[in-house]
This record gives C-alpha cells, sequence and structure tokens, in this order.
C-alpha cells in the first residue's frame, strides 16, 4: 500500500524518470545511532529519506501498572528507571507530587540539596548528549571528555546516595543522605573547572567548522511545529521560544534563584535547527552552573526531613505535577483513592512527544542529517516506553 | 524541509576551506594538550581497583544473629525478593538480644533473597531496626545460573562471609 503510493509520488513529480521503487531500511532497534533500543524504519529514495516511522515499545516495563500495586515510597525506584540519565529529576518531579497532595512542608536544606542535585544531574545529562553527539557526527574525542567531567558528578552522587546511575535520593519529605561541607567544596571546585571545560567543548565542537556545516540548517523544528506537537524543554527553546517551567511556573526554590533562559537564534543557519538545540544545552550547563552556585552560597543548616508518617496513605484526590527535566517537561498525574497504593500514576513524557516529531522532519533529509536530527533531539527510550 | 543553501562565491569557497582548517587545527591543539599535559584517569580494572565510596548499595548482607524476623523489609521491597519465614521461639527457651539490645522473640527459619531480583533501591535496609540487613561493598559476584543468585543467609557458607565482606 505504501510503496505503491510512494510510487506515484515519486512518478508525479518527474514523469520522465525511470520508475523506481522506495528502499525500506530497518535503523535499530541496535544502531549506535539511535540512542537506546529505537527502531526507524526508513523509506529511502537513493540517499534522501522519503518516510521514517518510529517504532517504540522495546523498552516499556509497566511503569504505571507496577505503581498501582506499590506503595508510595516503593515507586520511587520505578521513577528513576524511567530516564535513567536524569534519575534525580525523575525523582523530584513525584516526590513534588506526593508532597503537595499529602501538604508535607520540606525543610530548607533539604530544598537546597534537591535543587543542586537536580542541577548537578542536568549537567551531567547534557554532557553526555554532548559525548554522543559528537560521536553521532564522527568525533570521538569529546565524549571521551564529557565523560571524565560526568565522572566528578557519578562520583559525587555515589557518595551521597550509594548509586552511580539510579539513587532513589531524593525522598517524600526530604533528601535520604545529608551532603557534607567536604562534599560542598568539592561540588564548588567543579563548578571552577567546569567553566572552563565548557570554552574548550565550544572551540572542540561548537564552533568547529566541519560540525557546523553538519548542523546547521539541518532538521529544521519551527516554532509553529513545536507547539502543534507539544515540544517542551530544549527542543521549544531551541526553536526561539523562552518558556523554562523553573521560571514560568517555579517550584521548589527556583523562585528565589537568579538564572536565565537560553534560547535559540539561529546563530550559525535557522532557527530551530540542529546547532540551536546543541548551543541552547550547552548555554543551559552555564545556567545550571549559576544555580549551582548560589546553592552553595545560601545552603542552610537543618534538618534534611520534613515529617511524614511511616504508613503513607495520601487523601483522596489527584493530582498534577509538571516539572521542568534536561529532556523537557516531565508530569506526573497520581489519583489516590485514599488508600495505601495510588489508583493510578501516569506519568507524561517529553522524550515520547519529541520522538513523534521525528516523521515530520525526516522527509528530504539525507540518511546522515537524519542521524544528526535524531541526536539533536536527545531522547532517552527508557523515558519513551516507560 | 532544508533551506536554500546562499550562492558560492569563490571568495566564500576558498573562506570556507580556510574556516575549516583553522577551527579543526584550534580543536586538535586542545587534543595535544590532553595527549602531553594532562593526568590518564582510565583505571585498568582487574588489576587496579578503585575503592568504592561508604555506603555503596551493592550485595545485600543480612546478620541473621540480628535479625528480629518483623518482616519489615520485605513488607518494604517493591519487587519483593525477599522470602522471609519464622516461627515463634518455645517460652521456656534462654532469652536471647541483637547486638543493640533489642530482645530476640521468633525464631528464622528462612532469609533468602533472590539477587537476580533486586534492583538495589536500599529500601529494605532503611527499614531496618537492629541495621542486621545491611548493603555491603562486595560487587564481584556474577554466577552462571540463576539459581545461584538466590543467597540464603542462615546457611553456614553464606555466613562465613561476614568476616569476608561486612567489616
Amino acid at each position: 500500500m505504501d510503496s505503491t503510493e510512494n510510487e506515484t509520488k515519486v512518478n508525479g513529480k518527474d514523469q520522465e524518470k525511470v520508475k523506481s521503487e522506495l528502499l525500506t531500511i530497518n535503523m535499530g532497534p541496535q544502531h549506535p545511532a539511535t540512542h537506546g533500543v529505537l527502531r526507524v524504519e526508513i523509506k529511502t529514495d537513493s540517499e534522501i529519506v522519503s518516510e521514517a516511522i518510529p517504532h517504540i515499545g522495546y523498552l516499556h516495563r509497566c511503569f504505571e501498572k507496577h505503581c498501582e500495586n506499590i506503595d508510595y515510597r516503593g515507586n520511587l525506584p520505578f521513577c528513576d528507571r524511567m530516564d535513567y540519565l536524569a534519575a534525580m529529576n525523575m525523582e523530584l518531579g513525584y516526590c513534588l507530587a506526593v508532597e503537595k497532595m499529602i501538604g508535607t512542608e520540606v525543610p530548607r536544606r533539604a530544598e537546597y540539596i534537591r535543587v543542586m542535585v537536580s542541577e548537578l544531574q542536568r549537567v551531567a545529562s547534557h554532557l553526555l548528549f554532548f559525548g554522543t553527539y559528537a560521536i553521532d557526527l564522527g568525533a570521538f574525542t569529546p565524549f571521551l571528555y564529557a565523560f571524565q567531567e560526568r565522572e566528578t558528578i557519578l562520583r559525587l552522587f555515589e557518595e551521597l546516595s550509594g548509586a552511580r546511575l539510579l539513587y532513589n535520593y531524593v525522598w517524600i519529605g526530604g533528601v535520604w543522605n545529608d551532603i557534607k561541607d567536604e562534599q560542598l567544596l568539592r561540588i564548588k571546585k567543579f563548578c571552577d573547572k567546569m567553566d572552563g571545560e565548557l570554552e574548550k567543548y565550544w572551540t572542540l565542537v561548537g564552533h568547529n567548522k566541519i560540525f557546523v556545516e553538519r548542523t546547521a540548517n539541518v532538521g529544521i523544528m519551527d516554532t509553529e511545529m513545536c507547539y502543534n506537537y507539544g515540544a517542551t524543554g530544549p527542543i521549544l527553546r531551541g526553536s526561539g521560544v523562552e518558556w523554562d517551567l523553573r521560571k514560568k511556573r517555579p517550584y521548589s526554590i527556583y523562585e528565589e534563584l537568579d538564572f536565565e533562559i537560553p534560547v535559540g537564534e539561529g546563530e550559525k543557519g535557522t532557527v530551530g535547527d540542529c546547532w540551536d538545540r546543541f548551543s541552547v544545552r550547552m548555554q543551559e550547563m552555564k545556567e545550571s552552573l549559576k544555580i549551582i552556585r548560589q546553592c552553595l552560597d545560601g545552603i542552610e543548616e537543618g534538618p534534611i526531613m520534613g515529617k511524614v508518617s511511616k504508613v503513607l496513605k495520601l487523601p483522596k484526590g489527584e493530582i498534577y505535577m509538571r516539572t521542568e527535566c534536561p529532556r523537557g517537561e516531565l508530569g506526573y498525574h497520581i489519583v489516590s483513592d485514599g488508600g495505601k497504593v495510588p489508583y493510578r500514576v501516569k506519568a507524561k513524557s517529553s522524550c515520547f512527544t519529541h520522538t513523534s516529531m521525528l516523521p515530520e522532519v525526516a522527509p528530504g533529509q539525507l540518511i546522515a542529517d537524519f542521524v544528526a536530527t535524531i541526536g539533536s533531539v536527545d531522547i532517552v527510550l527508557g523515558e519513551v516506553d516507560r | 524541509m532544508n533551506k536554500q543553501p546562499e550562492e558560492l562565491t569563490l571568495k566564500k569557497y576558498f573562506q570556507n576551506i580556510w574556516n575549516g582548517i583553522k577551527t579543526t587545527v584550534k580543536g586538535m591543539s586542545i587534543t595535544l594538550r590532553y595527549v602531553y599535559s594532562e593526568k590518564s584517569v582510565s583505571i585498568e580494572y582487574p588489576e587496579v581497583r578503585e575503592v568504592l565510596p561508604e555506603g555503596t548499595r551493592s550485595r545485600l548482607f543480612n546478620d541473621t544473629q540480628n535479625c528480629i524476623s518483623c518482616d519489615q523489609c520485605a513488607v518494604a521491597c517493591p519487587v519483593d525478593c525477599i522470602y522471609i519465614a519464622s516461627k515463634p521461639r518455645p517460652k521456656d527457651a534462654e532469652k536471647i538480644k541483637t547486638s543493640n539490645g533489642t530482645p530476640i522473640r521468633r525464631e528464622l527459619t528462612q532469609y533468602t533473597i533472590d539477587t537476580s531480583l533486586c534492583c538495589y533501591c536500599g529500601l529494605c535496609t532503611t527499614v531496618c531496626p537492629t541495621e542486621s540487613l545491611t548493603h555491603t561493598s562486595d560487587h564481584e559476584y556474577a554466577s552462571y545460573t540463576i539459581d545461584q543468585m538466590k543467597y540464603d543467609y542462615l546457611d553456614p557458607e553464606v555466613v562465613a562471609w561476614r568476616d569476608r565482606i561486612v567489616k
């Protein structure tokens, strides 16, 4: 069915051409450029993509059904496993939703630690994006430099929580362990080092002519498309829309912090191209470091856990809480029937939305450019499938 | 979808090439600096072993002498990987206590953890009232079959780990 439709289209365009058929290629599920287990069915006319259909579901782990059977505290490890590269932010969203429902006051120190770890996690996540995106476009070395810095963050998280990837550190009512002064000093040192590193990354990759040629004017997602699909996070900001939940709908202590929202301006090409999205993420890292520095200055002494009853029961009702994660907005919709386990937990993932934008961008691109587009969207399949 | 490229003049053509060379050389200079002046950060794993920080959440260990069979770990576990069974101690038996002074009223008859199911979230250790169940930093315990991943903590062989992995 598909092939005939396309055939007529091809023939309709150019009647004198020899009748040709489209070639179907499976990109993934085990393809290094798809960042996980995403399968994209591509129909190609020689090197040019005429249609791309993403197939998802290879990493489906029944997050929502699991949540209906396990108590509120037990759900936290499952939240970690959604976006495994930004586990702290995933936990924070869930905890904020539950806390809002039971009306718990979180101690100031815990709030500062939470913001600090989630911003550190954002830096770690964007570092990974920087590294893997460079690999997608054929540069291997930046990946190693990025991981060297990322390791510092992971090591710190390991000392704080005991795990390197899936932390279970942000708890309902506060955080698990207290942060030590020595660790705060290390974060400060890391921030100072990171400033220089970011400059290095710009020289090494961002301003490199070959990189610019590969990314500028490629995979343009304009503002209208972003609005139509409901894109959020760096994709939306890369298209020139100034929208950041941390600023526009502040949660936790973001209201008191001073930072800017980086927006894509089309410096090297068109607004909303791959280079803009890359640039937004790089600038976001700088803003995150700014936030961390303010937290280091403002952190207060005090308890780290608020008053939460041992057997957690939520009042009857429902709540929707959204937070800004490294990859976009994450929303938790929790419905409670007054019992120990939630009646329903629904997670709105930004990566799923961004995956659905791929078929719209793909037609007309070269295959290599499509790889660059997938990389710049920066999807984590754990969050897409949940 | 792509924008039409701007008209290419001869000047622009050479400028592009020059820019390409200039920016690449700049990048290469950074790489060269790493080659000669930066210390290597890689750890060659089997020969050199990194000391894991205190509180690393790795293999679970239950010191059964201190366990009061309260079942709280099994309740807290989100993946139900802890199998615990106990029976009341006879009334005339000698009174025993854990190391922190909690009297032991029940006798543990089974304490098995299926580590192939465990998600290392740490929820079970935080609810343990006597701190008998702890995460150790032992992480090298791959096995050939899935049955070998089940550890019975009443087994004398497993109890003997105490000296090896718990400090």
